[in-house]
Formats: C-alpha cells, structure tokens, sequence
C-alpha cells in the first residue's frame, strides 16, 4: 500500500470532526439524537445527507435508546451504521448498548465525554464511559481533534473485522474538544476507502434476510448464553493486538501513528510515569518535558484503550519503574482509587513494586492544569525515594 | 483450559437458523391454568390471536389452537374472546398437566 494524499487542512472544532469522520466511512445508516456537547454532530451529518454529500438513510428517533436500537436493527440486517451520544444519553441507551454488543454488531459511535446524573453537570468528565464499561463494547480515548477523526476510521476497520465483530465507543472529552477548533487534515475520501477496502475481501458477515428464518441473538439460554459470552470475551483479547495492527497500517497509509493501545512518551528511561488519558494529556507531555530539563526522569502513558484494558502493552511499559500516578477523570463508587487506577492495581503484581498513586482531577469541566501535574511529578519522585506518601488525592479538593 | 463445549452457533455472533434450531425456553411448563376452547362458540374472529402476549394461538383455518409448548396461561385470550369460547381451566384436571 502507497501512501495517501495529502489531505485539506481546515479549522474545525471536534463535533464538526466526528461528523467529518462518520461522512469518511460512508456509513448507510445514522440515528442519533443531540445532546450536549454532542449535539453539532447531528446536526451536521443531517446536513450532508439533506445536501447529498452523504448516501445515507438518516433516521430521526425521539431518544438515545432508539437511536441505538436504530442503528444495531441496520446493523444486523448488513448496514454500516453511526451515531453519536453523551452522558444521559449513553446511559439512556444501556440496554441497548448491551444488546448491540452482545449481537456482535459492529456499530461505531461517537461519544463526548460528559459527567452522568446524580448531581446534573453539563460539563465534561469521563464518568459516562466508566459507567458504561461492562456493555460489552470496546472503548477507546482519543486526545485532540485530529485524533478524533482518524479513531473512527480505525474504528470501522476494527468493529467489521470478522475477528472482531464488535461495536466500537470512540470517546473524547466533551466541552474540550467538542467545541475546540484544532486544524485537522481532512483525508480524501477515496484514501479512507482504500484503508477500509480489506473489510470488502472478506467473507460478508451474517444478516437479516426477508423470507429466511434466521435469528440473532435471542437463543441465549443455556449453553447458548455461556458460548455467546465466552466468543464475546476471546474477541476482546483479539482486539488488543488488532488495534496495534490497525495503528500501523494507518500511520504508513496516512503518516499518523497513535501508538495503538497506549502511547508512550518519553517512558524508555524514565523511573516514575503519569498514566492519562483524554485531551489532558497534552498538559502531561508539557510537564514532563520542563521537568525533564530539571533532572527528574518521568514519562508519560497515554491510555488510549479502556475496554478492552492493554494488560499486557501496560506491564511491557511499567515494569520495573519505581512509581506510577495514575489520573482519573471520573471517580469509582466503592473503592478510593480513580477506575483506571483501580484497573491498573489489578496488574500490580506483574508491574513489581512501584507505588501506584491515585489521582482525581478535572470532573466537571475543572481544569488539569499544569500546577496540578507539576505537583503530581514532585509527589511521584519523593515516593520513587521511598518516602512516605499520600495514596489517593482528589485534586481539586485541596486547593 | 480444555474446552469441551461443542458450539451451537456455527458463526461468531450468536446467530441460528430457526429452521433448524430454536433455542427457546419451554415456557408452558411456567402455566398453572390451561385455555380450552369451545368450537361451537368460536366464530373465528382472531381477537384471541391478536391479544396473546407469547403469539401462541395458531391459526387451524376456521378455529385457534393454543401452542402448549409456549401458552403461558396468562389468560389474557378468555378475558378478551367476545363469545367467551374460551375457558382456563387449573392444570391439575388434566392427564398430563
């Protein structure tokens, strides 16, 4: 394979990417219903069907769990499908989510980050994804707008796999980059076509026929249940390596590498790590860099993968160091760590000894500021010496 | 792991041909009352059919029959049937009930 074209550079904010995105991969089917901040993506891929720049049968529905009810009914019947959603509307979509995942439909979606219900803030946080992380889906984080947009041509590349078969949650932090204007270099459509053509050479996948008594997804009794379940969890693992594969191929066709599951800056010989995730990890890479020049050997890993978790890609780049801080954007009801943290102390005993330091920041559209992250590299090098330290902190709380 | 577990479904979704297998629950062994119908009352009207939550009643051409494998007894058919053709009648007065 050559390498694509040049793309046109322009000046869009993240939901005008994402609805870019969606129009690259020429799905034939969208339903989505707007919400804040997702709500211009909508808006948009409705224009590109209303002017003809999209072949796609746009469905209008009264609510999130339609729209994903929508989508997977396309889906299973052969259709590419999108949508797009945030907070109330991911959670209004929880069952349906489960389904979607649990008929292998491999339906792409947009996700904005937002803070859920509760305590109603429409401001961004990861909260909505955490709590959506058992459906069965594979979720992945995305930092700025350029990133936005080439995840969800991947994303097509990975959910039609036939190896994989699995819907795929694209999330970036809402507010941030929903509104955010970056450049971003829009490829040619016939490029994303020609990265997308290997799904064309495959077997076509099973789907609805008219006329043929076929079911999905609704014999799960008994063994039925455990096999779905048992493929469902072995396609996961398959989705880890697949998403590295897929990176590549993507960086020598378009020139853009993402490191896959988890990107590591800086990391090779550094003695303490920050694991981030999301748009604040642009604020970690200028901190390690002017705490670099002051001698203190810290590198950054940015989680790109949440579900399934980079178990093995993360033990690879945290083994041996001598302390870890991991920055949540969400908080985990019943244990003290932030949810990432908590994911990542499941690998402790294979990452050695390195105190693991949790960290709470940036819910509810509070900045992860650079102090913050200055603070957390001093914190990580008095416990790389051995020194006592304070396990969980929730930033925001002691300023 | 040693995986015994011969699979049900051929493909990598969970995908059968009903022809062939129907991986249903049996749910008329849920039942406590059975619908019996009275042929001379029926006058093939279908609201029994229409209403049945599980779609149990099966067509015969100029009366219903209730599938057993799957009737409920909810007793939805007997409130609706105008001609009141229908009766639920305690599964302990049958024979195989």
């Amino acid at each position: 394979m050559v390498s694509a074209q040049k793309g046109q550079v322009r000046v869009i904010t993240g939901n005008a990417v994402g609805a870019y995105g969606a129009l690259l991969c020429r799905p034939e089917v969208v339903a989505a219903y707007p919400i804040t901040p997702q709500s211009e993506i909508a808006e948009q891929i409705a224009q590109f069907v209303n002017n003809g720049e999209l072949d796609a049968e746009y469905v209008e529905v009264e609510g999130e769990n339609s729209a994903m009810n929508v989508v997977l009914g396309a889906s299973v019947a052969g259709a590419r499908v999108f949508t797009a959603t945030s907070s109330y509307g991911l959670v209004f979509m929880y069952d349906a989510l489960q389904e979607t995942s649990g008929y292998r439909a491999p339906v792409v979606m947009v996700n904005a980050n937002r803070e859920t219900p509760g305590i109603h803030a429409v401001s961004s946080g990861q909260q909505d994804m955490v709590s959506t992380r058992d459906t069965g889906w594979v979720q992945i984080i995305v930092e700025n707008d350029q990133e936005i947009l080439d995840q969800i041509i991947m994303s097509y590349r990975l959910a039609e796999d036939n190896n994989i078969l699995l819907p795929v949650m694209v999330n970036y932090d809402g507010f941030y980059l929903s509104y955010l204007a970056e450049a971003v270099e829009i490829p040619l459509i016939e490029d994303v076509d020609a990265f997308l053509a290997p799904l064309k050479k495959q077997t076509p996948r099973q789907k609805l026929v008219p006329g043929v008594n076929i079911g999905c997804g609704t014999h799960g009794i008994e063994m039925g249940y455990v096999e779905a379940r048992y493929k469902h969890c072995q396609a996961m693992e398959r989705v880890k390596p697949k998403v590295d594969e897929i990176d590549k191929a993507f960086g020598d066709y378009f020139g853009r590498y993402y490191g896959g599951q988890i990107e590591e800056y800086r990391t090779d010989d550094a003695d303490i790590i920050i694991l981030a995730s999301g748009s604040a990890t642009g604020t970690v890479r200028t901190v390690v860099d002017s705490k670099r020049e002051k001698g203190i050997k810290v590198g950054l890993v940015k989680l790109r993968l949440f579900r399934p978790f980079p178990a093995e890609r993360l033990i690879e780049a945290l083994q041996g160091k001598k302390a870890i801080g991991v920055i949540d954007r969400s908080v985990g009801f019943g244990w003290k760590y932030g949810p990432i943290c908590t994911e990542l102390r499941a690998l402790s005993r294979e990452i050695g000894t390195a105190p693991i330091l949790s960290y709470i920041d940036g819910l509810a559209n509070l900045d992860i500021t650079i102090p913050h992250i200055e603070r957390v590299v001093d914190e990580l090098d008095t416990a790389a010496k051995g020194k006592p330290y304070q396990e969980v902190t929730w930033i925001p709380m002691e300023e | 792991m040693v995986i015994k577990h011969k699979n049900i479904f051929p493909t990598e979704s969970p995908w059968s041909n009903t022809d062939k297998l129907l991986l249903c629950l049996d749910t008329g062994s849920w039942r406590t009352e059975r619908p019996v119908l009275d042929r001379e009352k029926c006058n093939y009207c279908g609201l029994c059919a229409l209403y049945c939550p599980p779609q149990c009643m099966r067509d015969k051409g100029d009366y219903y029959e209730v599938d057993l494998a799957y009737c409920k007894g909810c007793g939805i058919c007997a409130t609706e049937c105008p001609r009141k053709a229908i009766s639920m009648v305690p599964e302990g007065e049958f024979a195989d009930g």
